[in-house]
């Protein structure tokens, strides 16, 4: 297995991240990527990441630092959506992508990385965060529908 | 940006950089009030330089790797000084010349968020241009150029497109397609070459690198993204822009973008000198990896839209057999798919200036075939500029045997400078062209 490298997500990593979320989801979704890949682009060039295998692209992950949202003061990172190739998973590439994007978010000033996930419908992201370190906190996500 | 370091150019420089913006980018005011719809979060524009401050101290290529880098021109020889000085010339000839092309077109955009981004692009090419003035002004040049830091900063100032530098940047527009394929493909070498400098063994340029890159990351998004909605839309019969537009479009831009990185054969000086990592033809030939990339995956869009019901690897390996064998599959043809020209098509510098070759790389005898061919792969409205016009004399010419390939490609842009305030563009300087005929 050659070694997994990280580098900061770029345009050209656009086909790659939307066949690893087709490999996962079933959903071919090219315009939801696009839109997606921009914004974190724009946001911070340096900081989403995606994991390198040889020449491919086998795992992404991105997110930015935001503060004084919801009352949630504190600057944080927010990882907002990841992926990890099945073909090549059980390799510790999502936890490589978290401390690669853990160094990110601290030398931009943030104090806490944070998550949303469903508890029930992703179940193995739940357990890769715990197992990374995360707790469950008080705050909810209230939602209704309109 | 974590360790960046902001600076204002003195007033009388702010204040002419200003004045530029006012005449060649109008739109900022606008872009700056819609800042928030359409670049939610990301901090304001603003006009300045930015230097990175913890970037490595020691000389990481040529002769003196391992030596501490230059903090001053003074400190570097004569030679190295000239060499550099040429390039922040030429890259600040490009950042401002850029801005001039993209304002032809902007206001073409069918799409809103496009032409946003475009503008976005253009606000931050001038901040790439004030921190190459910045480069010039920082320090004392005078060892090696003629002209002081004001008479540099004025005559880039007073470039319009026909009399840039390099020949990418004296190539009008025609529509908001040229706008986009060339931040896909010009912008990107760009990206090459910030990135290489990003190693210079002249501090201040190096430091000047990393907050560059940042934006022109956004530059590449803002090409590519557009690009891939348009072949989707092509590929399902919807919108306005076809394949074959943007194959003409980058017929029309890569050789420009090919030619941006010198002379195949060329670059070791600046390797030596600790300028930048890699010679001429090695930069080039990563740009053109990337580029076949690109490509591709513009095709795997126009295909998997086209067949919506093809799976992935099925989509994959009916494009490459389209490509190959160029028969037709499920409705599927060659000429609906894009492809790169040859890097020997429409050459101006290097091993293949001003031969004549088709898109494939097939060598063309006769000139009026060329002018044929070139009829049916560029786009319509290019041949009608001034810039084709002067291209195809020289081929003519080099042709027929009345100049040399090496003349040829030593021909500067036929406008030419000339001092004298020009009131209604309020530029620094006016251009008028070798007739003497004003330019405006």
């Amino acid at each position: 297995m050659a070694d997994v490298t990280l580098r900061p997500l770029t345009e050209l990593d656009l086909e790659a991240v939307t066949s690893i979320d087709e490999k996962i989801s079933g959903s071919y979704r090219p315009d939801e990527w696009e839109n997606r890949v921009a914004y974190y682009i724009r946001r911070d060039a340096e900081l989403s990441l995606v994991a390198v295998q040889g020449k491919d692209v086998v795992g992404f992950m991105l997110g930015e630092v935001r503060s004084g949202e919801f009352g949630l003061e504190e600057t944080a990172g927010w990882i907002e959506v990841m992926g990890v190739d099945p073909d090549v998973q059980g390799q510790s590439i999502g936890k490589k992508l978290l401390e690669g994007m853990v160094k990110g978010f601290k030398a931009r000033g943030a104090k806490k990385v944070r998550t949303l996930v469903d508890s029930k419908s992703q179940e193995a992201l739940v357990k890769f965060f715990e197992a990374t370190g995360f707790k469950a906190t008080p705050t909810r996500l209230l939602d209704r529908p309109l | 940006m974590e360790n960046v370091r902001s600076t204002r150019l003195p007033g009388k420089y702010h204040d002419a950089i200003t004045r530029w913006q006012e005449t060649f980018l109008p739109d900022l005011p606008l872009l700056e009030e819609n800042w928030e719809k359409f670049f939610p979060r990301d901090p304001k524009f603003q006009l300045c330089a930015y230097r990175q401050c913890d970037m490595c101290g020691v000389i990481e290529v040529g002769k003196e790797q391992g030596k501490p880098k230059y903090q001053k021109a003074t400190d570097m020889t004569e030679e190295q000084a000239g060499h550099l000085l040429k390039a922040i010339q030429a890259q600040a000839s490009t950042e401002f010349g850029s801005i001039q092309q993209h304002q032809l077109t902007l206001a073409r955009a069918q799409d809103e968020q496009d032409q946003f981004w475009a503008l976005r692009v253009m606000a931050e090419e001038l901040r790439h241009g004030y921190q190459m003035c910045h480069l010039l002004l920082e320090d004392d040049w005078k060892a090696v150029a003629p002209e002081s830091g004001e008479q540099m900063v004025e005559e880039i100032l007073s470039m319009r497109t026909g009399s840039h530098v390099l020949g990418a940047f004296n190539i009008d527009f025609d529509s908001f397609l040229d706008n986009i394929v060339f931040c896909a493909l010009i912008d990107r070498v760009g990206k090459f070459q910030l990135a290489m400098q990003k190693v210079s063994a002249y501090q201040p340029m190096a430091e000047s690198m990393p907050p560059m890159l940042v934006e022109e990351a956004f530059h590449l998004t803002a090409g590519v993204v557009p690009m891939r909605r348009w072949v989707s839309q092509a590929a399902k019969g919807k919108g306005f822009i076809t394949m074959d537009a943007i194959q003409r479009a980058l017929n029309k831009w890569f050789p420009r973008a090919l030619d941006m990185f010198g002379d195949e054969r060329g670059g070791g000086s600046n390797v030596k000198m600790g300028f930048k990592p890699m010679k001429n033809d090695e930069a080039m030939g990563k740009y053109i990896e990337e580029m076949e990339g690109i490509v591709r995956t513009l095709n795997v869009r126009y295909v998997r839209d086209r067949l919506p019901k093809l799976p992935r690897e099925d989509a994959y390996a009916l494009l490459d057999r389209v490509m190959e064998s160029g028969d037709p599959e499920q409705g599927v043809r060659r000429e609906d798919l894009l492809a790169l020209p040859d890097k020997t098509f429409l050459r101006r510098r290097g091993i293949w200036a001003y031969e004549m070759r088709d898109t494939t790389g097939a060598e063309i005898k006769d000139v009026e075939q060329y002018k044929r061919t070139l009829y049916k792969t560029l786009p319509d409205a290019y041949p009608q500029g001034r810039d084709f016009k002067d291209y195809l004399r020289l081929v003519r010419e080099v042709a027929a045997g009345t100049t040399t390939k090496e003349h040829a490609v030593g021909q500067m842009p036929e406008l030419s400078r000339v001092g004298g305030v020009c009131p209604c563009a309020r530029a620094v300087r006016w251009v008028v062209d070798g007739n003497g005929n004003g330019a405006h």
